[in-house]
């Protein structure tokens, strides 16, 4: 079990061995979110008013919840790119099983839920069953989920959501957006599941060495699957945040591939390659990708703009892993 | 000898040459640079229709007569695509945008139903909204030797596809928008996306009295359909010093990111006079920015989306819509069967839409029917139930 604490950057004895690249690594993004800080302060004042804040942390919530499923994913090795598909085929179940009405609701998540644990198994059991590389597998899915959806709706996925989940999307407690909340208390739990349960532990094994872990009895097959069936049900719950928050399906979200999750995550810190990185890394990902998707907005970049601060960041993130890699293997 | 007569008659072809392009300019070509050269003769009648469709446009919102655009509208002759009244039902392929959402159903309904009503054989691609799968869709259309092609063009990337087509001697209809000359189409039947953004540019310019801040939210950035109504929504702005544009977004159609966008506004700008938007679709994630922070909305623009009536009825909320209609791809199908008679069509078709503002909302909103309906709706109750829009 050390072996799955040492793969753990900044949790295991190994992090200290790294230097100076992973400690650079690690700064870089609570150092980005303070440049993005100043730069609001002194470019656009008006960025600190508090709608505007309540928007980052929407923000922050909605992506956040995705990104700690991704998180579990990208820990295991893999790559989860069928959430944009999980997330369009709630709001078009809850648009259409309940067509605005508040009692079907309950059925509605339900069946949402089930569409989102259907999707998750698939994904994983092509990952794990067939060895279908996970990117393939999961865009694969989102692909073939986009035609269903297509077909169902005749292209047009439309409808009203219950007001009663309004409150999920664009409620407040204690003065900040619910799904904040949400993200913090899943954050806790994902946390706590990933430290102290074997499960947690296990997984840490499946990313950075598979076979490893399998000779020494650990199956990792279980473990990643419950990786990707997770991502899916968070996705559902994303997918429901949104459509209260919006309060309509949005067609043109529910086609993206939304790749917002795996942007937090990585630019975080947590590495594609498996095996590294936790959600206090995804957390600062989140707190960072939100700030600059509300400060581009304000300074009227367009999703353009938007894409490629995006783009450079997650572009920097994993130059500084690479160079944090090499650092570690120069050590060893 | 040879020499003089040579010199002397260098001056009289030269003479001639000038002539016969002075000549000349009374028959341009439509197609530009590449494809068939189609002859088209200047049209009073037809000149004057184009402009028409302009000077009325602004009456039934209360603006005056607009100013025409300026594009030159001449009768391309058709006379080379004419069957023989013996050949049969004729085969128009439709290289259609594919059922991605409510317009392009629509659209694709509308093309369809005029076709059976015509006794017309239909070769159907969709491109899904993608301008690469259409290329692809062109090609195999075209390869099906069509009588006609009508094309509801993705992008300018499909110019050169659409140039094969019409240089294999199919005659192409391009439909609900627009290619740069030398594309090889015959005619362009569509609504201007220009005369729908002077419209609602104009009305923003009444409501305010032309002065004010206004902000502008436009669909996606580099895409024709957004940047096309943008331009010509800031030239009439341009024409008002008063008006004071705040800030310019992109909204990318999506309500969620028009939300998001309309929030940050109502933060920077709570002050904010009147909203431009080129999409109903974007405005429901205004409506539901300001209506979630109990703040009135701005007067805004949009085009016709069922969703939106309905998310603004019963709110006093000011708005006027400048409808894109999807039927239009009838019209294309009926200036495609045009060409096929040989009759003379105009190269350039301004597709009628009524525009209405909130007054007339209740005339327009379909409560009973989709959120994805675009209203007004041409299509028989029917189908529009059959489509499950209704």
């Amino acid at each position: 079990m050390s072996a799955a604490v040492d793969v753990s950057p900044g949790t295991g004895p190994g992090a200290a061995a790294r230097g100076r690249p992973a400690l650079l690594a690690s700064l870089a993004p609570v150092a980005g979110i303070v440049v993005v800080l100043l730069l609001a302060a002194v470019v656009s004042p008006g960025f600190y008013s508090g709608a505007n804040l309540e928007l980052v942390l929407y923000q922050a919530g909605f992506i956040g919840v995705m990104a700690i499923g991704q998180t579990f994913v990208l820990l295991t090795g893999g790559i989860d790119l069928s959430m944009g598909a999980v997330l369009a085929v709630t709001a078009v179940i809850v648009a259409q099983y309940t067509a605005g009405a508040d009692g079907p609701l309950p059925g509605a998540v339900a069946l949402a839920a089930g569409a989102g644990l259907l999707i998750g198994a698939v994904n994983a059991a092509l990952v794990v069953v067939r060895r279908v590389p996970p990117f393939v597998a999961t865009f694969a899915v989102f692909v073939l989920v986009q035609g269903a959806i297509t077909a169902y709706t005749k292209g047009a996925p439309s409808g009203n959501v219950p007001a009663a989940l309004g409150d999920l999307g664009a409620g407040r407690l204690l003065g900040a957006p619910l799904p904040v909340w949400i993200f913090a208390g899943l954050l806790a739990l994902g946390a706590v599941a990933l430290a102290r349960t074997t499960w947690g532990r296990r997984l840490y094994v499946a990313g950075s060495n598979r076979r490893a872990g399998e000779l020494a009895g650990v199956r990792g097959g279980w473990v990643i699957a419950g990786a990707y069936v997770i991502a899916a049900l968070l996705a559902v719950l994303a997918g429901l945040i949104n459509a209260g928050y919006v309060g309509q399906v949005d067609a043109q979200l529910a086609s993206s591939l939304n790749l917002d999750p795996i942007a937090a995550a990585v630019i975080g810190g947590v590495a594609l390659v498996g095996g590294r990185g936790h959600l206090g890394q995804t957390l600062t990902g989140v707190i960072f990708l939100s700030l600059v998707l509300v400060w581009m907005i304000q300074l009227g970049a367009g999703i353009g703009g938007q894409l490629a601060v995006e783009g450079t960041a997650i572009l920097a993130a994993a130059l500084l892993q690479r160079g944090r890699s090499g650092a570690g293997k120069g050590g060893r | 000898m040879t020499m003089r007569r040579t010199q002397r008659t260098l001056p009289l072809l030269a003479a001639a040459v000038i002539l016969a392009a002075a000549c000349g300019t009374e028959r341009e070509s439509v197609t530009g640079g590449g494809g068939p050269s189609l002859p088209c003769e200047p049209s009073e009648a037809a000149q004057a229709a184009y402009d028409r469709s302009w000077r009325e446009a602004g009456k039934p919102v209360g603006l005056g007569e607009l100013e025409p655009d300026g594009t030159e509208v001449c009768l391309v002759d058709t006379r080379r695509f004419a069957r023989d009244a013996d050949s049969g039902r004729p085969t128009v392929a439709f290289a259609a945008q594919g059922p991605t959402n409510g317009w392009a159903l629509e659209n694709d309904e509308a093309f369809k139903l005029r076709a059976k009503q015509r006794g017309v054989d239909v070769l159907y691609a969709s491109a899904l909204a993608d301008a690469n799968r259409q290329v692809d869709n062109i090609q195999q259309l075209a390869s099906q030797k069509p009588d006609a092609m009508v094309v509801v063009p993705m992008g300018p990337g499909i110019t050169g596809q659409v140039r094969a087509a019409a240089d294999e001697g199919i005659p192409v209809v391009l439909c609900a928008g627009r290619l740069a000359p030398g594309s090889g189409a015959v005619s362009t039947v569509a609504r201007s996306y220009e005369l729908q953004a002077t419209l609602s540019a104009e009305w923003v310019v009444k409501q305010t009295g032309g002065k004010g801040k206004i902000a502008m939210l436009s669909g996606a950035a580099g895409v024709p359909t957004a940047e096309f109504q943008k331009a010509a929504a800031e030239k009439v702005f341009a024409e008002h010093p008063g008006i004071r544009i705040v800030s310019k977004q992109y909204t990318g159609w999506s309500p969620t990111k028009s939300k998001t966008v309309a929030t940050n506004l109502r933060a920077r700008h709570p002050d904010l006079d009147a909203i431009w938007s080129d999409s109903g679709i974007s405005d429901l994630g205004v409506v539901e920015a300001y209506q979630q922070a109990g703040k009135p909305v701005p007067p805004l623009t949009g085009d016709s989306s069922n969703a939106f009536l309905k998310a603004v009825a019963g709110t006093d909320t000011k708005f006027m819509i400048s409808p894109f209609p999807p039927e239009q791809s009838a019209a294309c199908l009926d200036t495609a069967l045009d060409v096929l008679k040989g009759k003379p069509v105009p190269n350039r078709v301004n597709v009628k839409g009524t525009a209405f503002t909130h007054k007339e909302a209740e005339k327009y909103a379909r409560p009973e029917c989709s959120d994805n309906l675009t209203v007004p709706s041409a299509l028989p109750q029917d189908l529009l139930e059959r489509l499950e829009l209704c």
